[in-house]
């Protein structure tokens, strides 16, 4: 019911406003005009990736001082701390990152966000800024009708830079125009009230906008006009500040439980900031005025000032905070605990924040493709009656087939039920979701396209591994030698498949070492050819029946097609780099010709 | 740089096609030198490998390796062939 009420309640409001004051409209206007440049920022943004923002993301959030320079760094480029947190919710909920590196980012970007005062404060406010707005809008625009992805990006970015000066120009002339007919001074509030009551102020002003830059503006736009007083813009600033995590936590509700911990962890941030700013204001106010002098900013430059309160106490709070990071984490890890382990048919990356961006949408069905290959990989482990921890370990092959003589009771069909069919179902509608939901580039479509064709191909070897399964379980405790020994190359053709697959996924970044995947394409056609010779002359010499040859040739053209598709889909998995650089990996491997030519040499 | 490198480049990169070619080419660079390591290191783990199967395994991935190196070497040559045409027919 409130819910319902509150939309008509802010128009009504908005729509009296108007009505009463034309200022009022255009100061309104002007937030409306920043807000929808940083749409136009945010999708500009989001034209720059492809693979590009895992690979930043891999090498700039391994130690903590890098995942706060990211934090910095993106939130200075993109002046939106509530966009850089929404991302890195994206991020952990993929898995891309840890909760610790989140944090990290998440400090980062609190700092980040105060460069955007010092521009508003510093150049916004002296500079004739809807000069410049101008022409970015048209150059903008016209980019935006471009083509190409990039061109596009541009245009995006550079319109949006164009509405948010716009808009900046806007707030500034409708509080100029506003101080001659009211003087907003006359509400200002003195004293410990008034920083508290200013402080909500601030707080509901971003919860409403989502946006502190936004709230940042109008409060710098308010300042320099006069409208409010320097303590009370101080306030309205810490509001500000705390409001802003309310965009992080409306992004975790559809995150899973790691992104809900890193909004967790933006609050209590925002918030011990926050309440260390308002019981030592006087004092705060007290070093601004110092550093300010320092700085050769004037006594009387406010809007400067305010810039300089804002970098100090959210650095204070980066300081503070830092020596908590551990125990926040493990804090943040027994307040909200993870749900029971799920059934391993669950997804466990799937969710609605991974829609934010197409990498992370990228990321996630990967990741998720990835643990439905480690539930296939236990099927058809099984299925051959060894252990998948035994292939993965560091026992000779020889030797651990040597060791498993005794069939494994494996029922296909029921583990393929339970832990692989409906994961493949959930995967194959986040992925019809996702095309529904985002605009993909071709290149985000084709490699969603090759994510799902991987899965297919996982799910594909199961089914040829059930073929297999039963003549095997037969000839491995036969009595013919010969045709036990045949049944248990194909064990280890295909265990060493396995092997190979899981060294190569755990250092998947290298081109060169998914390449060498094409090697078991190689050993595969090696085996059929050897398989060809040896079954005449075990045919010839009475060592195996006709019927075991028949079998014996099934049963090698599945294990054929098991490598096949698991080659093809460690190709498409393992590799973890942008995808252009994926491209150039797949245009170099080797088709069947190409390794049959290797073969001969 | 003059103002006939500076609108010579600016074209170069909104002409999408040459962009494209180009970004493929250094991808393909990348990937070729990361197999021109992997071919050495393969090289000389074989030089240092006494047992007979393994050895027999290092040479069959280096024969690859070198194979799809070679594949890779000519998809950039071909590409180069495809700039230096299209500026002299653009000449």
């Amino acid at each position: 019911m409130v819910k319902k009420l509150i939309l008509p309640t802010i128009f009504a409001f908005l729509a009296y406003g108007f009505w009463i004051s034309s200022d009022f409209k255009e100061i309104a206007a002007g937030v409306a005009i920043f807000l929808f440049g940083m749409l136009a920022l945010e999708e500009g943004f989001k034209a720059f990736t492809g693979g590009l923002l895992e690979k930043i993301l891999k090498r700039t959030t391994d130690k903590l001082w890098k995942s706060l320079s990211f934090g910095v760094i993106s939130t200075t480029i993109m002046q939106s701390s509530s966009l850089v947190s929404v991302i890195t919710i994206s991020f952990l909920s993929a898995g891309l990152i840890s909760l610790a590196a989140g944090v990290g980012i998440i400090f980062g970007a609190n700092l980040g966000t105060t460069t955007g005062a010092w521009l508003v404060a510093g150049l916004g406010l002296k500079v004739k800024i809807s000069t410049y707005a101008m022409p970015m809008l048209v150059f903008g625009i016209i980019l935006v009708f471009q083509k190409t992805k990039e061109l596009k990006g541009i245009g995006y970015v550079l319109a949006g830079l164009g509405f948010l000066f716009l808009g900046i120009h806007h707030m500034k002339e409708g509080f100029e125009a506003f101080k001659d007919t009211i003087d907003l001074t006359a509400y200002a509030v003195e004293g410990y009230a008034g920083v508290l009551l200013f402080t909500v102020i601030g707080l509901f002003a971003t919860v409403v906008m989502q946006s502190s830059h936004a709230t940042l503006v109008l409060i710098i736009t308010a300042l320099s006009a006069q409208q409010i007083t320097y303590e009370n813009a101080l306030a309205l600033a810490i509001g500000a500040n705390i409001g802003t995590t309310i965009t992080a936590i409306l992004g975790s509700i559809s995150a899973n439980i790691e992104g809900k911990r890193l909004a967790g962890a933006h609050l209590i941030f925002n918030m011990a900031t926050g309440f260390v700013a308002i019981a030592f204001i006087w004092q705060l106010t007290g070093l601004v005025d110092s550093v300010s002098a320092w700085l050769g900013i004037a006594d009387d430059n406010y809007t400067l000032k305010l810039a300089v309160f804002h970098t100090i106490f959210n650095a204070i709070g980066v300081v503070l905070m830092l020596p908590f990071i551990g125990p926040m984490v493990t804090f943040l890890k027994t307040r909200l605990p993870s749900p029971p382990a799920p059934h391993v048919s669950e997804p466990r990356y799937l969710n609605r924040a991974a829609f934010e961006m197409p990498d992370t949408m990228l990321a996630a069905v990967r990741q998720e493709t990835l643990h439905l290959y480690d539930n296939a990989a236990k099927i058809i482990a099984g299925g051959l009656s060894l252990n998948l921890q035994d292939i993965r370990g560091e026992k000779p092959l020889e030797e651990v087939i040597h060791q498993s003589r005794s069939v494994i009771p494996t029922d296909i069909d029921r583990q393929y039920e339970d832990s692989v069919k409906s994961l493949y179902g959930s995967i194959v509608d986040f992925i019809s979701k996702a095309q529904g939901r985002m605009s993909l580039s071709p290149d985000h479509s084709d490699e969603l396209f090759r994510l799902r064709a991987a899965g297919r191909d996982i799910v594909e070897a199961i089914k040829d591994t059930k073929h297999l399964q039963k003549n095997m379980s037969q000839y491995i405790l036969a009595d013919n030698p010969y045709i036990q020994s045949e049944y248990d190359t194909i064990r280890l053709r295909l265990a060493s498949v396995l092997r190979e697959l899981y060294k190569v996924n755990l250092q998947g970044d290298n081109s060169a070492i998914i390449l060498s995947l094409d090697r078991l394409k190689l050993d595969m056609q090696e085996y059929d050819h050897s398989l060809n010779n040896n079954l005449g002359s075990l045919i010839r010499h009475d060592r195996i029946s006709p019927a075991m040859s028949v079998s014996l040739m099934n049963d090698s053209g599945y294990a054929y097609d098991v490598t096949r598709n698991l080659v093809q889909m460690g190709e498409v998995l393992f590799s973890s780099g942008e995808l252009r650089l994926k491209a150039a990996e797949r245009s170099l491997r080797l088709d069947e010709d190409e390794v049959s030519a290797v073969a001969e040499q | 740089m003059n103002l006939r490198k500076l609108i010579n480049r600016t074209d170069e990169y909104l002409r999408t096609e040459e962009r494209k070619r180009k970004e493929k080419r250094k991808y393909l660079k990348q990937v070729t030198r990361k197999l021109r390591e992997h071919e050495k290191s393969l090289k000389a783990q074989l030089e240092d490998c006494s047992d007979s199967e393994l050895k027999k395994r290092l040479n069959k991935e280096i024969m690859l390796a070198h194979a799809q190196r070679k594949k890779g070497v000519k998809l950039i040559k071909s590409l180069k062939k495809k700039k230096s045409k299209s500026k002299t027919e653009k000449n």
